[in-house]
């Protein structure tokens, strides 16, 4: 592993300074990450610093690097010199870097996040500047499916190919038949990265075995999950990077035309996907030939509407001939009848993403990465209740433990780590007692929670599981296609029992029922939505039981989360007599003076919580 | 190939591809579901079928309709597991569903009422979920309770691949999920109530039903629908002697598999209606009076005597019907032959193409016709030529659509309007041709196949005669495919496509319909496209079928029955002094001989020369139905005496000296004859409405009365007649007809070979209509979808969905006459005006209007004196 990490760092290394540069370089992060945070006022600014200040400097634009909670995150490279990037940067700060660091050669050192690493080339890194790759954040992560995201600009597909782009396909198209690249491909040992963990190979073969008029390629880009973005960061930080995983693999199983379906939530990644497919297809990567090569194929972008059910694999097939997205029986399964009823394989993004790198690299080197069964990288979106929040890409068999103290830097505030949510609604909820198990199809699958598409949400001590249970379900029911049932009406019905959990009328033998139900639902759904609907509420009875029976029995949200639940009373000890809660509560349920310790009457207090926030002196609990 | 497999201890053996839930039902053993139905696509949205499935070693709990059977597969379908589970899902559905089952009109054949009861349900460990949505009752035949619904997708399954229509999908996401229309619109389709039939629950209903019977009280009776001529068979769901609605469910019988068009399954209202004739009439003065049958049949015997008496052999015409039984027009034809000495009867059918019989005649016996509508459902390719299916034969289309489905058909439709049919073919041609250029479309697809070499000439050249004199006329004609597609309209490239498709494709089902039927020039366009039948028959083609299209279920019976001046039962040629001779033996009588100096002219003329003195008219309503209005008044006018036979007070019934009621096809027992010469039989539902009787038992009478010794009781002796003196209906047997028909076609080709085919041969020119400067238009006429004569005229529910009868005319017309859409409009010809609707249609070009010939009360027939009119329109005050 320490080898792996160490080539990876020179790569990274030698990504940052590749080419020697002639005039100073801006590049600044503008994927959505960057944008929400402010890239745009910060480009306006940088552009109209340098014009005023006349500096002789190439601004550009790049995608996400990971580390969203520092966006606005800038770089700037002077000649000789490493690539220093600067992070949170509001526009006001931007004259001081110009000037000094552009014009004059000095690092605002206040400001600076890290450097890139040393090439060993002829440039000079900053004495004083921590290196990117030993950031704490940074050090247990390997980047290969990553690697170019928030470092090129990816609409310039010179930049991709500088960095090696396209030398897979050519290897491909030249040497490799359809046949050498799926067994490269079964060999690697990678696994679908869109949940179910499929073996990537396998389906590219039994795709190819079928003989057809028109067969067709789909990446999968309906990222759906609350807190997922790891499919957008790759379509907005490196879109080639999935075009040329499509354009291999739709080389392999023999394929007439290929689909991008993306969330139309997601524009900027349609458009920068358009815009690659217009580049690849002017340097004769995609159309007609490819690369002189007897093997043609057409990129289609398919623009989702929105619905969480559309990243069912059928549901999405149906979905780009223009019906409604609904999940279907199989069989016959879609690499034999699928889009149009013609042989279908279908990938994730992220799959996509990992197969140039390991046609570049070999099988070989690539099944060195991960554990016995899941090979590889995973990237996930690190959110929640963490320090360092972004995009991570980690290898499998990495412990939660590693992921969410080492890389996202531990909980904020002091507060006490509870547990971590991975997978989104389909996923399930790890304790504490999970922390040090590791991170792969298997392990997460026997914990109750499921890799999915890779969110990773941390979850503090302050959180109220049922309510977070409550939370996910009721996504999986407002999403359900309503097409069976289970998946409709079973889900309502359990989110029903948890609305009166939480509202404080659950009764005894509530769990009992949402237990049976869990079982029913996932056994009789007809998809994967429904399937794994209820894992949220499973694995936290599983793991938090005590917290539903505080609920029921006692009335009681142990985090107090729960309005409905909330039993405002005074603490003597710490009211200060001022009357503030008094004078605020709007149903005068509060009595109390200057004299008289103030007195919440219950039955008078609607829950609104005033008094709660309105106290100065946390004298009300 | 068969599969074996054990279902529940129990070995099954069922042919590859099926499914288990299938494999169970065939055998016995009862599987739960409410989503899957044999005659759609699979859905596996109810999850209620879970089996368990061991194959191979593995044991998996598998959905039973999703997963197809395979050699050795154990399955058990009762199993603790299975029960539990499938108990949860149908508690959900409860969870959700009102439970109103006591006002539900579904309720006793329900579903959802069904498995509760099979699974035992009771208490439930929720508390409901359930909608409160209004019920939708946005047309008269159909209501939908979003409530009931439990989201099968059965309705919209049907409504997209049988009808081809789509008017109803999901809407909405997750527990809000409803079936419903595009924007909540009222429901705008074809009216088939496929949704009703095969909703499982309440929530699609029949509204001619409308609470006035439960389910457990109705009496069902099979028996074939009175409409077109495709011949679906129904169930006659009646109470009380009363038609409450009409159901096709049965899956296994019929044509139609279970499906109807709007007539057919909402067209029943007629039956009861208390406006059909009751008791016989008799004309005194200017009134009809009732009178009792025992004054009807002397008058009618005495007045039918004097007339025989007074003016001889041949004095009398007689008038059959499309819409009776074979046996009433058996006994028709034989009343008026052997006791009214009249060789003058015909039927409306063949006074419209008079050379249809001979031609349908040559193609059996050259052996391209169809042996059956079904053959339809495994065609390759499919042609329909000037045939509007989706309007005239609704249910031949949902066959069609089954085989474009199943077997990815193509499907070619040559017309002269833009006709309508919904299909997800992706290979689909329209080809609108010019009129009069029927022939020179067809004779092009031929040259291209010869010219293509797309068929094996040098087998044609052996195995049929002339075909070098159609090659030779094919070159003569210098019809090149340019002149052919600048003749017709038609791009080149569709012809050469069509006639690829024709010539490659194994199985050909070609429907001739009524533009190419009816048009003057009908026998040059049929033999072209015979030859073209031939062509591609004889030249490598598995199998071509070749029907031609009929109007009314029993147009098809009538003719065979020979009710036409010049054939016999069976098409026996009444010339052929052999033939006349074994018939005249056979009934014991001397026929009148055949007229020839009434070669050219039909009944109507005859009586308005007065050759003809009296007329007899049995169902049949030839005032509004004959193509010449002006005429066919006259023809009544000049009758010295009139007997109608008819179950209501038609236009030609009001002219008549004598009504007789008759009884509709509920009432009586018999058999009817469809396009595709089936034979099948009808069974009485319910009691005679009223005094009516049926037709045979009517003319029975009077031929008993004027001495001749008729003596049929009932309407399987006929039958049993028919069979003896009527060649190609030798071999039914009445008894055995309860599922299937008796196909005529193929029990003649099992007697004869077909002799070889013999290519007729001629340049075809186009047929220009003449124009008339001061009247413009052309008035084309043809089926209708929601409407079909007298009945459905007295179905009050179709009449209130389609009140009225539109011309349709082109955006560009409109535009001139300054018309617009449901503007009132005066549409004159030379023989007379009617004012009705406009309708501005895609579906008619430039220079033509179009009017249904089948809305009764608009005297479409009364602006024409032959096919083709020449009309003006205007804007009426």
């Amino acid at each position: 592993m320490e080898d792996q990490n160490n080539m990876v760092k020179k790569k990274t290394s030698v990504t940052g300074n590749k080419s020697t540069i002639k005039r100073p370089k801006i590049i600044i992060g503008m994927g959505t990450c960057g944008l929400g945070a402010g890239a745009k006022g910060v480009l306006a600014s940088i552009e109209k610093e340098v014009k005023k200040q006349k500096q002789a400097v190439d601004i550009i634009q790049t995608g996400c690097i990971g580390m969203c909670s520092h966006e606005v995150l800038v770089d700037i490279v002077i000649p000789g010199r490493t690539r220093v990037t600067y992070e949170k940067v509001k526009p006001d700060i931007i004259p001081e870097i110009v000037k000094e660091h552009v014009g004059k050669g000095k690092v605002v050192k206040k400001h600076v996040l890290s450097q890139m690493g040393l090439n060993g080339q002829d440039v000079k890194h900053y004495e004083d500047l921590p290196f990117f790759d030993d950031l704490v954040q940074n050090k247990n992560q390997i980047k290969h499916v990553t690697r170019n995201c928030g470092i090129i600009n990816p609409e310039d597909i010179d930049e991709y190919i500088e960095e090696g782009g396209y030398q897979a396909l050519e290897k491909v198209l030249n040497t490799m038949t359809p046949k050498d690249v799926i067994s490269e491909i079964s060999k690697s040992g990678l696994r679908g990265r869109g949940g179910g963990g499929f073996e990537t190979g396998w389906k590219w073969e039994s795709c190819a075995k079928y003989d057809a008029d028109a067969k067709y390629i789909i990446c999968n880009g309906d990222e759906g999950d609350p807190g997922a973005f790891m499919d957008r960061s790759i379509m907005e930080g490196d879109p080639h990077a999935l075009l040329e995983g499509m354009i291999i693999g739709g080389y392999a199983i023999g394929a007439t035309s290929g689909y991008i379906y993306v969330r139309a939530e997601y524009p900027l990644a349609i458009k920068r996907l358009y815009t690659a497919i217009g580049q690849a297809k002017e340097r004769g990567f995609l159309g007609e030939n490819i690369l002189n090569s007897n093997y043609s194929l057409d990129m289609i972008i398919k623009e989702g509407a929105g619905a969480f059910v559309c990243g069912e694999s059928t549901a999405l097939q149906f979905s780009i001939e223009g019906k409604r997205g609904m999940p279907r029986t199989r069989p016959p399964q879609s690499v034999e009848a699928g889009l149009w009823d013609k042989p279908t394989c279908l990938n994730n993004v992220e799959t996509f993403a990992n197969v140039p790198i390991i046609i570049n690299r070999g099988s070989g080197w690539y099944s060195k990465i991960g554990t016995a069964k899941s090979k590889g990288t995973k990237i996930f979106a690190l959110t929640g209740n963490v320090k360092n929040a972004g995009l991570i890409e980690v290898p499998m068999g990495i412990t939660v433990r590693e992921i969410v103290f080492d890389i996202g830097g531990g909980i904020p505030k002091k507060k006490k780590f509870k547990s971590v949510q991975i997978g989104g609604p389909s996923g399930g909820c790890l304790p504490e007692s999970h922390l040090d198990s590791p991170i792969d199809f298997e392990s997460l699958k026997s914990a109750g929670a499921m890799m999915g598409s890779g969110s990773f949400v941390v979850v503090d001590e302050t959180t109220c599981m049922v309510d977070m249970a409550r939370f996910f379900l009721d996504f999986c029911a407002k999403e359900s296609c309503g097409k069976c049932p289970p998946c409709r009406i079973g889900t309502t019905l359990m989110l029903d029992i948890l609305n009166r959990i939480t509202n404080g009328e659950g009764e005894e033998g509530d769990i009992e029922v949402l237990e049976q139900m869990c079982g029913e639902v996932t056994k009789m759904s007809l998809c994967g939505l429904g399937q794994s609907a209820p894992n949220p509420v499973k694995s936290t009875i599983r793991y938090f039981r005590d917290e539903y029976i505080a609920h029921i029995k006692d009335k009681e949200c142990p985090t107090a989360s729960c309005v409905a639940l909330h039993k405002y009373t005074v603490i003597p000890d710490k009211c200060t007599k001022c009357t503030l809660c008094v004078r605020n509560c709007p149903v005068n349920a509060i009595t109390g003076s200057r004299e008289e310790v103030a007195f919440i009457d219950r039955e008078k207090c609607i829950k609104c919580n005033l008094c709660y926030d309105k106290c100065n002196f946390m004298a009300i609990k | 190939m068969i599969v074996n497999l054990e279902i529940d201890n129990k070995v099954v053996s069922v042919p590859k591809g099926t499914n288990i839930f299938m494999a169970a039902k065939k055998n016995g053993i009862y599987i739960p579901g409410l989503c899957y139905h044999p005659k759609l696509t699979h859905y596996g949205g109810c999850r209620l079928c879970m089996v368990e499935v061991t194959l191979r070693g593995s044991t998996r709990h598998k959905f039973s309709c999703a997963q197809p059977v395979s050699e050795g597969m154990i399955v058990k379908t009762k199993t603790p597991e299975c029960v539990k589970y499938t108990k949860a899902v149908m508690e959900f559905l409860l969870a959700q569903h009102p439970l109103d089952c006591p006002t539900c009109d579904k309720s006793g054949e329900c579903g959802l009422q069904d498995v509760t009861h099979d699974l035992k349900l009771a208490k439930s460990r929720f508390s409901s979920v359930r909608m409160n949505a209004p019920m939708r009752r946005d047309n008269p035949l159909l209501e939908f309770n979003a409530n009931r619904c439990i989201l099968c997708g059965r309705c919209v399954k049907v409504c997209k691949e049988i009808e081809g229509v789509g008017a109803i999908d999901f809407q909405n996401r997750g527990i809000k999920t409803v079936i419903g229309t595009a924007f909540d619109k009222p429901l705008d389709c074809s009216f088939c109530g496929g949704c009703v039939s095969v909703c499982p629950t309440g929530s699609w209903q029949d509204r001619t039903l409308g609470f006035r019977a439960r389910p457990w009280e109705l009496k069902k009776t099979p028996t074939i629908c009175t409409y077109c001529a495709v011949g679906c068979s129904v169930v006659i769901n009646s109470k009380n002697n009363e038609v409450m609605r009409i159901t096709s469910d049965d899956e296994d019988m019929g044509v139609n598999e279970g499906n109807l068009c709007v007539k057919g399954k909402f067209g029943h209202e007629f039956i009861n209606s208390n406006r059909r004739v009751n008791t016989p009439l008799i004309r005194k003065g200017d009134k009809l009076h009732r009178v009792s049958w025992d004054d009807a049949i002397d008058y009618v015997s005495k007045r039918f005597s004097e007339i025989v008496n007074d003016y001889g052999e041949n004095s009398i015409g007689g008038i059959g019907s499309e819409k009776c039984t074979n046996e009433d027009n058996y006994i028709f034809q034989k009343f008026c032959r052997t006791v009214l000495k009249t060789n003058n009867i015909d039927n409306i059918s063949n006074m419209k193409s008079p050379l249809l019989n001979r031609l349908i005649k040559d193609a059996v016996s050259y052996g391209i016709a169809a042996t059956t509508l079904e053959d339809i459902e495994n065609a390759d390719t499919i042609f329909f030529v000037g045939a509007d299916v989706t309007q005239a034969h609704p249910v031949l289309g949902s066959m069609a659509r089954k085989a474009i489905r199943q077997k990815k058909s193509k499907i070619i439709i040559a017309n002269v309007r833009n006709v309508e049919f919904n299909s997800t073919a992706r290979d689909d041609i329209r080809l609108t041709y010019k009129l009069g250029t029927q022939s020179i479309l067809i004779n092009a697809l031929i040259k291209n196949i010869v010219d293509s070499k797309l068929v094996d000439l040098k087998k044609i050249n052996t195995s049929t005669e002339n075909f070098k004199e159609l090659l030779a006329v094919l070159k003569n004609s210098h019809m090149g495919l340019k002149k052919a597609s600048s003749l017709t309209n038609i791009p080149e490239e569709h012809i050469k496509e069509a006639s690829e498709w024709l010539a490659k494709s194994g199985n050909c089902f070609i429907v001739c319909g009524k533009d190419l039927v009816e048009d003057p020039s009908c026998e040059e366009s049929i033999n072209t496209l015979m030859n073209l039948v031939a062509l591609i028959k004889t030249g490598g083609a598995e199998k071509v079928s070749l029907v031609f299209s009929r109007a009314n279920n029993n147009t098809q019976g009538v003719n065979d029955m020979g009710v036409v001046s010049d054939y016999l039962p069976g098409y026996l040629d009444i010339n052929d002094p052999v033939l006349k001779g074994k018939v005249e033996d056979f009934w014991g009588a001397k026929l009148p001989d055949y007229d020839t100096g009434n070669n050219d002219r039909d009944v109507f003329d005859l009586a308005v020369s007065k050759k003809i003195k009296a007329l007899y008219v049995m169902g049949e309503n030839p005032i509004v139905n004959y193509p010449n209005g002006k005429k066919v008044k006259e023809a009544f006018k000049k009758a010295k005496f009139v007997v109608v036979q008819d179950s209501f007070l038609t236009e030609t019934a009001q002219l008549a000296d004598v009504v007789l009621p008759s009884s509709t096809f509920v009432e009586k027992g018999g058999t009817f004859t469809n396009m595709g010469m089936t034979i099948q039989r009808l069974h009485k539902a319910i009691a005679q409405v009223g005094d009516s009787k049926p037709d045979w038992q009517i003319i029975n009478e009077i031929a008993m009365k004027m001495g001749h010794s008729y003596s049929y009781t009932t309407s399987r002796q006929i039958v049993a007649e028919i069979e003896s003196s009527v060649p190609m209906y030798k071999g039914i047997e009445v008894n055995k007809l309860q599922r299937r028909g008796f196909r005529w076609v193929s029990s003649e080709y099992n007697k004869h070979e077909p002799i070889k085919y013999k290519f007729k041969s001629s340049g075809s020119k186009p047929v220009y209509i003449k124009k008339n400067a001061k009247y413009p238009l052309l008035l084309l006429t043809g089926s209708s979808l929601k409407h079909q004569g007298t009945y459905s005229r007295y179905s009050d529910s179709l009449v209130s969905l389609t009140p009225e009868c539109f011309v349709e005319i082109n955006g560009k017309t409109a535009e001139k006459l300054e018309i617009k859409n449901g503007d009132m409009v005066k549409l004159e010809s030379t023989q007379g005006k009617i004012k009705l609707k406009a309708k501005i249609s895609k579906r008619i070009h430039e220079g033509f209007v179009f009017v249904a010939e089948d809305y009764e009360w608009i005297h479409v027939n009364s602006l024409r004196d032959g096919v083709y009119v020449n009309v003006k329109l205007s804007k009426s005050k």
